[in-house]
């Protein structure tokens, strides 16, 4: 039997879009909100017209992959907010509504005439969340981020890296992710209160504080130590710097059949060895070759002065073997060692993460097929996450949200629908 | 409206909540979030101090329990009562502050608090209303329960260093961050799976166990890679300072004249109004020459974004990059609505007045033992009614034992004696 979704009964009138906000509401509405997902039709989520992923290899807004990833368990309703009777709609939705989330530049809800005193007006209790890099509050408001321009100022960007090279940062938008992370626990703290008080309040999520957050002890590195981060050595890649231990590295593998445009892709595989009774487990696991009781190996501050040529007699080791044949024959010997697994690795050869369901099936909505993707990183013993739905095509809730939602009748619903309002 | 900082007659969201801190050094970031807005956590820690106390970087160099950065950023607002769970006395203790407690945090090996006689179905009957949250590298169930990890074998499996790295250094490897981002974002799940817990016990009065797996956390962390996967069954290739891609894209990185780099974005515009003032500025500077051409007008209302003229554009705003400071390139490009950026080193953010001052982002935390106050890094989010406070600096070693132990859980002065003297506490 399936267990109670645990926030079943919390409603979410979601304004967000591309990915920090959307995350945001993708968590709540696994948790059981409803989620209502306000778009225009001229100003739809760009993500619904993102390049990759037409599923069923056809492109469209309904069919976006990227759009379905962070999306599913919404209800789409469109919405012209351009108009006066659209701005009525979406006011009428705010006093039914428990949370407002938002990731528009910083002026866009003021200037419906919802900023959080008038959504006050509307609905005593509202929580307000507004997403954006710098936050609302403060001069530089008006500022714009995307996940790399977060990461960059964050320090994020600087901290990763190999010493001596410009920094490799992220890869991605760790920050759009982490932001919607933060504007979901700032959301849950805040309906907590509201449970307790009866009192609502405003959110105000920066993406770059997100960021800042996370570099804490390397700025109380500075403000209690006087050693600015930005010195020479830093960030020391793969390698531990605090503890300083070795071994710690990525290391070249054999390849497999992953073929890539064309290419063929190094393989890697990582180990962090950390006490004394790790490393004496790694030499036995790889044979104990004669190198590993040589005297300039013998202590870890041994091994980490001998760092580079450590990290060259194990790539002799990891070179002819595949990464996860390193990690097993390392993990069944109580080392932790690690493949270095792409996006195929995760869903085809990781039976951890098909053991705990966290890679789901769902049925599309549109195409008479079904996907996978990934769940919620976490379990309840009394409660569940759950994929009701897959992502809505565009306005396909409209009905239902005025109807079922908004209670209006259908006199009322051919009125707005004369005045363009949806 | 404005958010006011930290009154502190303000109250705070979780001032109700009594949460045990159990973690180590993987889930100590989760009772920090909590106890910086409100929440009274009690590290319970062994007798020779938490695994953290023992990493650095350490105050002035000098390692000692209480000296560690790493700790102090991780436990501020909270308070430390040391206490061996291993013995049948410290558990017996735990069992009585759990009867109090509204939440446990542990981030134990699975497996090892039911070898204490702890785990979740041992608590729950003493405490039915407990929200008990395990961190684990990967997850309480599962093939990899018991494999072990670091920070960097989670960013490995988790899919993040597959998409971190270089394209313009040849046979590269993958690149973890510094930081433990691994741990980090696994506590951020943690927290959100701890608060849905306490929110459905606000609706139903029912405590619950919270199974959080930090692989499964980096898993879901990595934008756009698994719905490539999923979707198009391929795989993105790494790409320096910038989105990992299923084709290879223009690099984002520029050098300054101060030697700092710019994180450009949209080069060249793409809205031809972003590029009218982009020229404009460049002209300001008297770098525009040749770019006030209608062809470049054109191309770019046309969607163009590669062929030798693209290249051209990049290449000339990449001089004028190059020929002013970072920050102009950073300031200047933000008020033309381009989402420019400085690459700055964490501690560059202290002189951040929009952060700093309008936002009271870096706070000065007292550290009385040391008649010292120090800037710390704050909250990412203001709440308006129940801000976030630095309250109290990360305890001492054992400093609220007296307090906690023999006040509140009334351990006469002789067992504490006792108990001090066999190392329970």
């Amino acid at each position: 039997m399936a267990k109670p979704l645990p926030l079943e009964g919390i409603r979410v009138l979601d304004f967000t879009h591309i990915v920090a906000g959307p995350q945001c509401t993708r968590i709540l509405g696994d948790l059981g909100a409803q989620i209502i997902k306000v778009e225009q039709d001229q100003a739809m989520d760009v993500t619904r017209s993102a390049a990759l992923g037409g599923i069923g290899g056809i492109p469209g807004v309904n069919r976006s992959g990227m759009f379905e990833y962070f999306n599913r368990n919404k209800l789409s309703i469109t919405i012209n907010a351009l108009l006066p009777a659209g701005l009525d709609l979406i006011k009428k939705l705010v006093s039914v509504s428990d949370v407002v989330i938002e990731n528009f530049s910083s002026r866009v809800l003021e200037r419906w005439g919802l900023s959080y005193e008038e959504q006050c007006e509307l609905k005593k209790d509202i929580i307000y969340v507004s997403i954006t890099g710098f936050g609302h509050i403060g001069r530089l408001r008006d500022y714009s981020t995307w996940g790399p321009t977060a990461q960059a100022l964050s320090g994020l960007t600087f901290m990763s890296g190999l010493p001596g090279e410009r920094p490799a940062g992220w890869g991605y938008s760790f920050l759009d992710h982490t932001a919607g992370y933060n504007a979901a626990i700032a959301t849950l703290m805040a309906i907590h209160h509201r449970n307790r008080t009866g009192e609502g309040q405003w959110l105000d999520v920066s993406q770059v504080e997100s960021g800042m957050v996370l570099t804490g002890p390397a700025v109380l590195d500075y403000t209690a130590n006087g050693r600015p981060y930005r010195r020479p050595g830093n960030p020391t890649g793969n390698r531990s710097s605090n503890p300083r231990v070795a071994p710690h590295n990525a290391y070249r593998c054999a390849g497999d059949d992953e073929i890539v445009a064309g290419e063929s892709r190094q393989r890697w595989c990582v180990i962090s060895i950390f006490t004394e009774d790790d490393w004496q487990k790694f030499c036995k696991a790889i044979g104990s070759p004669e190198w590993t009781s040589d005297p300039k190996f013998a202590t870890n501050a041994d091994r980490v002065a001998n760092e580079d040529e450590l990290d060259r007699l194990i790539e002799e080791w990891t070179i002819d073997k595949m990464p996860h044949e390193v990690m097993h024959r390392l993990q069944t010997a109580g080392v932790a060692a690690g493949a270095v697994q792409t996006n195929e690795d995760k869903v085809v050869r990781d039976p951890q993460l098909r053991s705990r369901e966290f890679i789901q099936k769902v049925p599309h909505r549109e195409v008479e097929d079904s996907f996978e993707t990934d769940s919620l990183p976490f379990k309840f013993s009394h409660t569940e996450h759950r994929i009701r739905q897959a992502s809505p095509p565009l306005g396909s809730d409209t009905q239902f949200i005025l109807t079922e939602v908004l209670g209006l009748s259908e006199d009322e619903i051919a009125e707005l629908a004369g005045q363009a309002a949806f | 409206m404005t958010i006011t900082s930290s009154l502190d007659s303000q109250p705070q969201a979780l001032e109700d909540l009594v949460v045990i801190d159990l973690t180590d050094e993987k889930g100590m970031y989760m009772g920090k979030m909590m106890a910086d807005m409100g929440a009274r956590v009690t590290i319970v820690e062994p007798p020779s101090g938490h695994p953290a106390r023992h990493i650095g970087p350490f105050y002035q160099d000098k390692p000692d329990p209480n000296n560690s950065l790493l700790f102090w950023y991780h436990n501020t607002n909270k308070e430390s009562v040391t206490l061996d769970i291993t013995t049948g006395r410290g558990a017996a203790i735990l069992k009585e502050m759990v009867k109090k407690a509204d939440v446990l945090l542990e981030s134990f090996q699975p497996g090892y608090m039911e070898s204490l006689g702890l785990g979740y179905e041992e608590l729950s009957k003493i405490n039915p209303r407990l929200v008990m949250t395990s961190l684990s590298p990967f997850g309480q169930t599962g093939p990899y329960r018991d494999m072990k990890a670091s920070d960097l074998v989670s960013m490995a499996m988790g899919g993040i260093m597959a998409s971190c790295g270089y394209d313009h250094i040849e046979d590269a490897p993958p690149i973890c961050s510094d930081g433990w981002m691994g741990y980090a974002t696994g506590c951020n799940f943690g927290v959100m799976g701890t608060m849905t817990a306490v929110v459905y016990r606000d609706f139903t009065g029912q405590g619950q166990w919270v199974d959080v797996s930090i692989h499964e956390s980096l898993s879901c962390t990595t934008e756009a890679a698994m719905p490539n996967w999923f979707f198009d069954r391929k795989v993105p290739i790494r790409q320096t300072g910038r989105h990992h891609g299923l084709t290879p894209t223009p690099s984002t990185q520029f050098t300054s004249s101060d030697g700092k780099l710019v994180n450009g974005f949209d080069i060249p515009p793409r809205s031809l109004d972003r590029w009218n003032r982009m020229v404009n500025w460049m002209d300001e500077k008297e770098m525009a020459e040749g770019l006030k051409d209608d062809k470049y007008r054109e191309m770019i209302s046309q969607g163009v974004r590669s062929g030798p003229e693209m290249d051209f554009l990049r290449e000339r705003i990449e001089d004028f990059i190059a020929a002013q400071p970072a920050d102009e390139s950073y300031h200047g490009g933000q008020q033309i609505r381009l989402a420019w950026a400085v690459i700055r080193s964490p501690e560059e953010n202290l002189e951040d007045e929009h952060f700093r001052d309008d936002r009271g982002f870096f706070p000065e935390v007292e550290h009385p033992e040391l008649g010292k106050s120090f800037a710390y890094p704050g909250h990412p989010a203001m709440f308006s009614k129940t801000p976030w406070r630095m309250r109290r600096r990360a305890p001492m070693l054992g400093e609220d034992n007296e307090r906690v132990l023999s006040q509140e859980f009334g351990l006469s002065p002789a067992e504490m004696v006792l108990l001090r003297e066999s190392r329970v506490i």
